[in-house]
């Protein structure tokens, strides 16, 4: 399941977040060419303070190792920011960072 | 720049076909042969032997270099201002230190245009981290075994942490080369926090230890650094033995190379075969005779300018453009090159804008840099092509 790398800067109120999930990506057809397992990321929340920040449904359209970026107000330095990951097996993966 | 004496040609034409014979008795040792084992070699393995035994793959060159300035003996002083590359154990490395966290803002700053977040890899340039790090069952990379064939839709993809063989040369190479349009305007620790980031986002450990935010490199840990791809090069060319490791690995082609196999039948035979005709290879009709103007031997720097007043374009430009826009090595029409801003402007100034605006070709939007509104872009793209005018 997916590692990922989180960035989360607070800067005037504003934190600027960006986030890469390493997964393949492959759905059914590219694995299938590729000889692989189907393992996509199915969906992506995250949240700050318990309350949801970012979230969406993803599935073989998105890139290999997706990014994200976005920005979001209501959080301070320290702070921390998790996300919660989903794949097409059901499996969960989450990730902390703290906000800087 | 060359001057071709035609007259001196023709007459050297005639000249030289009537000499070709006597010639051809002097030259004995030109004529190329092959490698030793002729059976197999294909019509690359065509060798050119110059003087002591030694060959080439090229032909020797016999031209004149009568005019031509070859330079003088580099003194101790030169050598030791050429000679600062690091050695994979870390000799040569400076001291210095810094943090994966202060490498993470310098690279979001100065790296993250071309290279991508967190090292992903951008349009047409390098990627430095991702990619597989796992090995078949012989200690191979398995992303560098795909084949780049109809049908395959994964390339092999060469990362710091998939393909690199020493992480030392990610220090002298950032030191030395980077970034792209300013090289060598970082400090050794600037370079050290750098490379500690890359490395971090390859998910390489160093002792056995994890590099997060925290993680201090210097020039010790730097040296311990074992990259997953560290034997996957041939022939071994480190230590002392090097030189003779390579003879060794060459002297038997067939095995450590393969020589190939012919793979049609009935083809014009290219020479060389048999040890006594002569290959066909094209020759240099027209030999060089006088280079014209001289080489310079000048070294004076270009004349200072006054230093005038800044303005607020200009810093923008420096501050968001100037990455790419100060060279044209990077395909972006360098300030200052009139020709090339000329033809940019045959487009009209309202597209040159909604170029500089929304991005074109390698160009992200806006130089990458959102904060600036669309009456800053104007202002830069109004100082380039002042710029860039002719005086």
């Amino acid at each position: 399941m997916a590692k990922m790398k989180i960035k989360a800067k607070e800067k005037n109120g504003v934190v600027k977040v960006k986030a890469m999930f390493r997964s393949l990506m492959a759905d059914k057809e590219e694995a299938e060419k590729k000889k692989i397992k189907a393992e996509y990321i199915t969906h992506i929340l995250g949240k700050a303070n318990g309350k949801v920040v970012f979230e969406a449904t993803t599935s073989g359209f998105m890139s290999e190792n997706p990014l994200i970026k976005f920005s979001f107000t209501g959080a301070k330095k320290g702070d921390e920011l998790e996300f919660v990951l989903t794949d097409n097996h059901g499996k969960t993966k989450t990730g902390k960072k703290k906000i800087k | 720049m060359f001057k071709l004496d035609r007259k001196l040609i023709t007459i050297g034409m005639t000249l030289a076909m009537s000499s070709t014979f006597a010639l051809a008795a002097a030259s004995a040792q030109c004529i190329p042969g092959v490698y030793e084992s002729k059976p197999g070699a294909i019509d690359g393995g065509v060798t050119y032997p110059r003087k002591n035994g030694i060959y080439t793959a090229y032909r020797y060159n016999t031209q004149s270099t009568k005019g031509v300035w070859f330079g003088r003996a580099a003194t101790a002083n030169e050598i030791k201002a050429w000679d600062v590359d690091a050695l994979p154990d870390g000799t040569g490395l400076p001291e210095g230190e810094g943090s994966v966290e202060l490498g993470d803002e310098l690279y979001e700053a100065q790296c993250a245009v071309c290279h991508g977040e967190f090292g992903g890899g951008g349009k047409g340039y390098p990627q430095l981290a991702g990619g597989n790090q796992d090995k078949d069952e012989n200690g191979i990379v398995k992303t560098l075994k795909n084949q780049r064939q109809y049908g395959n839709t994964d390339a092999p993809k060469r990362t710091v942490g998939t393909y690199w063989p020493v992480a030392t040369t990610l220090f002298t190479y950032i030191r030395d080369a980077m970034p792209y349009a300013h090289p060598k305007s970082l400090t050794n620790d600037e370079v050290y926090a750098i490379t500690a980031y890359i490395l971090a986002q390859n998910e390489l450990e160093i002792d056995g230890e994890e590099l997060d935010d925290e993680y201090v490199l210097n020039a010790e840990k730097l040296a311990k650094v074992v990259l997953p791809n560290r034997d996957g090069f041939y022939p071994n060319i480190d230590g002392p033995k090097a030189q003779e490791n390579i003879r060794a690995f060459f002297a038997d082609r067939a095995k450590n190379i393969g020589m190939g196999t012919r793979c049609m039948k009935d083809c014009k035979d290219p020479g060389g075969q048999d040890g006594k005709t002569e290959a066909t290879v094209v020759k240099i009709k027209y030999e060089m005779k006088d280079v014209v103007p001289p080489y310079a031997y000048a070294k004076d720097l270009p004349p200072e300018t006054e230093g005038g007043s800044v303005s607020k374009a200009e810093k923008m430009y420096d501050a968001s453009c100037k990455l790419c826009h100060a060279t044209d090595t990077m395909g972006a029409p360098a300030v200052g090159d009139t020709n090339t801003w000329e033809s940019v402007m045959k487009k009209g100034m309202d597209t040159v804008l909604v170029n500089a605006i929304k991005g074109t070709g390698g160009m992200p939007p806006k130089g990458g840099n959102m904060d600036l509104s669309d009456a800053d872009i104007k202002e830069i793209v109004e100082f380039m092509i002042n710029s860039s005018k002719k005086h």
